[in-house]
């Protein structure tokens, strides 16, 4: 499953990224890496680009991107080293 | 002598760096280019306790890879410029993804002094840092800051000092975990073999860049003695760790670099849970709704539109007016000659052209700085991405080029926000489409002539040709010249702020001399060309010429039965009238006579297939001062007396008189003025932006894009039997 499989709201943690090479690479970067928790706020008018709360920011992905990102559901629960508020924001 | 300490300012976009290097510096900056690319580097000095502090500001970005020019910028500073130490601006309320920059500087092995910037912020959202306990697990100084109140900035430079003062060892504790520390420490020893290799870089960072697959480290590599020996184990161990991890090996280095922060995060760093939403996420609910977002957007830029050209309009005019009467001033009290024409044609000319657009340029920064402050601006690009995606252009693109539908200028300036060089040329080569302020009277004169009722619709037409070239245009762009995977869109969506009046400020000055600066550097030796062109050479002064110039007068005054013409009483009023069409038929004749009237009537051959003359072949010429000038030109060219746009009347009849000038190339002319090369004040921005291979390559394209287009649209006319 990957964060564009999510919906609006879905909060989710951070399993691997499978893309490879500088797009892959630049997700590392920006903190999609594994253990990372974070939530998809909205999406845009056509359903693309998405909002993605990650480590404690707001970033901005296209699907494509998103849908590089493998990640587990996360349910009521938070855990781990990245709790995030799991309040509003959700379109 | 004091002594010079060279700090390189570094940090994420976003963190405040541009305001705390102000705090630092105040007005002690200087701007210009790093070598050979266009990326900007700002310098500023500051005298405290006897240092001479030397900053240097360095691109935001997130991390050293070798993809961005940016990040390939600050690394080549930190490696080649050697900087006394580097002071890493982070944003305190996102600790974890600002220090895997910083870890990335303490791989280089350089001394750092941490800003931990927007301290307020971070303790308004609840978020506790233990500086003294951080500094201890990075073993660099720690130190708070609030940049827009220059808070702590004596604190970070008394660390600055006590650092360059004790050589503080630069040993830090990085580390990647047992796996990946095994590989690095056998890449280390292959790579240890040449000592004088090993003596130019830092090799422990080296060895993770090569694992990193860094192109720019494989690049150097080649200045390695046994360069294939190493590569071989290079491979290798990139393969294990692929084989073990499952995955990328760039991407294990990220995750173990982040692996090590949160170890070091989680020791230093509090989060209370606020409760309540933050403000950003109020705003955004409502800024960036699915339904409400688009025309929240078009509705604050229509406003932008709105107040910029409103009231621009009226400083634009008093500028103009002010240069006019200069002109006049000048022209009363020098004695007609050569240099008083140079003065008031070409320099006075040039000066107002440059200075006329001021109004504009800071109008429309205030509203791009706000934006860009208060945190809007990634949005908008949020919101236009999935539009302009499908045209192979990037969200960011989006509000550059509604900027160029008032003046390409500014417009091409503020492309500067799109970080990757590839989106960016694309943006500044496809905005001359947008159909800018200058081009209206064009537009509208043409259409007023020989489209009556149907004007709006057609000057219309002409703006969504413009749009429909520009998105052909990127497109074709993107399949030819500027290949290759598009970028992606992975772009922070800071949170809000409210913007400073300095910090504002402080945005409009820096664009506004720049503008002054590079536009007027070419703007103005170009309209004293332009002035040359049309001035030389100069006509024989030819008293018998004057006589047969009479002669055609009269006749034709005897046929337009001028009013009043043979009325004895009105005879006065005939000569002065006679004495002004002498006049305007002389400059006529001497603009025909004149260097551009040549290169017009050159370049006939080449026009006549688009139903052109060599009139209209000196109005392209003298449209590349300005775009307006084509107005003007024809003005003069058609005997209605030279800029003067309340003769439009006047000018509208003369040019449907001309029997070269039917609906048909009134509209092909209209393209051609839409797509051939914009005016100069335009490109010098362009050149500043992309280079001058790309503004060369451009003007191919526009030229022939133009011709073609016209080409096509009139013979294709005329084939249908719209031209007569
Ligand atoms: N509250 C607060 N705002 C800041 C601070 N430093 C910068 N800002 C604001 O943050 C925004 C971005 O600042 P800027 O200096 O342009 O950041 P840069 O993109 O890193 O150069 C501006 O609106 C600043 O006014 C700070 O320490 N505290």
């Amino acid at each position: 499953m990957t964060i564009a499989d999510l919906n609006n709201g879905d909060a989710f943690k951070v399993k691997r990224v499978v893309l490879g090479r500088e797009i892959g690479k630049r997700l590392a970067d920006m903190g999609f890496v594994p253990g990372a928790a974070g939530k998809v706020v909205r999406s845009a008018l056509l359903g693309d680009p998405l909002q993605v709360k990650i480590c404690y920011y707001d970033i901005s992905l296209r699907r494509k991107e998103a849908s590089g990102v493998e990640i587990e559901p996360e349910g009521s629960q938070p855990s781990g080293m990245s709790k995030l508020g799991k309040r509003g924001g959700g379109g | 002598m004091s002594k010079v300490i060279t700090i390189a300012l570094a940090g994420n976009p976003n963190t405040g760096k541009t305001s705390l290097f102000n705090a630092i510096t105040g007005s002690h900056q200087k701007v210009g280019n790093y070598a050979g690319v266009t990326v900007e580097k700002r310098e500023g000095v500051r005298l405290y306790r006897g240092y001479e502090f030397r900053v240097f500001d360095l691109p935001g970005i997130y991390s050293l890879t070798a993809y961005s020019l940016d990040e390939v910028v600050a690394r080549d500073f930190i490696i080649d410029e050697k900087p006394d130490l580097v002071v890493d601006v982070i944003d305190s309320t996102n600790i974890e993804r600002n220090l895997y920059l910083c870890l990335q500087f303490q791989e280089l092995r350089v001394p750092i002094v941490a800003a931990l910037n927007l301290d307020d912020e971070a303790a308004g959202r609840g978020i506790r840092i233990d500086d003294k306990r951080l500094s201890e697990i990075l073993r660099m100084p720690v130190v708070r800051t609030v940049g827009v109140k220059g808070y702590g900035v004596e604190w970070l430079l008394d660390r600055a000092i006590q650092v360059f003062e004790t050589k503080s060892p630069t040993d830090y504790p990085v580390s990647y975990g047992a796996e990946l520390e095994d590989t690095v420490g056998s890449i280390l020893r292959e790579l240890q073999r040449d000592a004088a290799f090993a003596g130019k870089y830092p090799m422990h960072w080296f060895a993770v860049k090569l694992l990193e697959k860094d192109a720019r480290a494989i690049e150097l590599l080649s200045g390695h003695r046994q360069a294939d020996a190493v590569k071989k184990v290079v491979c290798d161990c990139i393969r294990k760790i692929e084989e073990h991890f499952g995955r990328d090996a760039a991407v294990v280095v990220a995750e173990q670099r982040y692996g090590y922060i949160h170890g070091a995060v989680a020791e230093a760093v509090r989060r209370e849970p606020l409760g309540r939403e933050t403000v950003t996420e109020v705003f955004d609910k409502f800024l960036l709704d699915r339904f409400l977002g688009l025309p929240v957007f078009l509705l604050i830029l229509w406003l932008m539109f709105q107040i910029t050209f409103k009231i621009g309009a009226y400083p634009m005019g008093w500028l103009e007016a002010f240069f006019s009467g200069l002109g006049a001033w000048v022209s009363a009290i020098m004695p007609a000659g050569l240099l008083r024409s140079l003065l008031v044609d070409g320099v006075i000319a040039g000066v107002g052209g440059v200075t006329s657009f001021v109004p504009l340029i800071i109008l429309l920064f205030l509203f791009i700085s706000i934006l860009e402050d208060s945190g809007y601006m990634a949005r908008s690009a949020f919101i236009m991405d999935k539009f302009l995606h499908v045209f192979g252009l990037h969200g960011q693109s989006f509000l550059p080029m509604i900027i160029g539908f008032g003046c390409s200028v500014p417009a091409v300036m503020a492309a500067r926000t799109l970080k990757n060089t590839r989106d960016r040329i694309i943006t500044v080569m496809v905005m001359p489409f947008m159909s800018c302020g200058a081009k209206l009277p064009v537009h509208v004169l043409l259409a007023g002539a020989f489209f009556g009722a149907h004007a709006g619709s057609v000057v219309l037409s002409i703006y969504i040709i413009g749009v429909a070239l520009a998105l052909f245009s990127s497109l074709l762009f993107r399949a030819t010249v500027l290949r290759g995977e598009s970028t992606p869109f992975v772009m922070e969506l800071p949170p809000y702020r409210m913007p400073t009046l300095k910090g504002i400020l402080w945005h409009v000055t820096d664009k506004t001399t720049r503008y002054l600066q590079k536009a007027g550097m070419v703007l103005l030796p170009a309209s004293v060309l332009i002035w040359a062109l049309t001035t030389f050479p100069k006509m024989p002064a030819d008293p018998a010429g004057d006589v047969i110039l009479l002669g055609s007068l009269r006749s034709q005054i005897e046929q337009d039965k001028l009013p009043g013409s043979g009325v004895a009483v009105e005879e006065m009023r005939l000569s002065a009238e006679a004495r002004q069409r002498l006049a305007e038929m002389r400059s006529r004749e001497a603009l025909a006579f004149s260097y551009a009237g040549r290169m017009g009537k050159a370049m006939e051959p080449l026009l006549s297939p688009l139903g052109f003359d060599w009139k209209i072949g000196i109005s392209a010429v003298t449209g590349l001062a300005a775009k307006e000038m084509v107005v003007s030109t024809l003005g003069v060219l058609y005997k209605v007396g030279a800029v003067d746009r309340h003769k439009g009347e006047s000018l509208r009849e003369a040019l449907r008189k001309d029997p070269v000038f039917t609906p048909l190339v009134a509209y092909v002319l209209m393209l051609f003025t839409l797509i051939v090369v914009p005016c100069l004040a335009s490109l010098s921005a362009m050149y500043a932006e992309i280079g001058w291979r790309w503004v060369a390559f451009a003007v191919c394209y526009w030229s022939v894009l133009a011709w073609v287009l016209c080409f096509l649209v009139y013979q294709g006319g005329r084939m249908m039997g719209w031209g007569l």
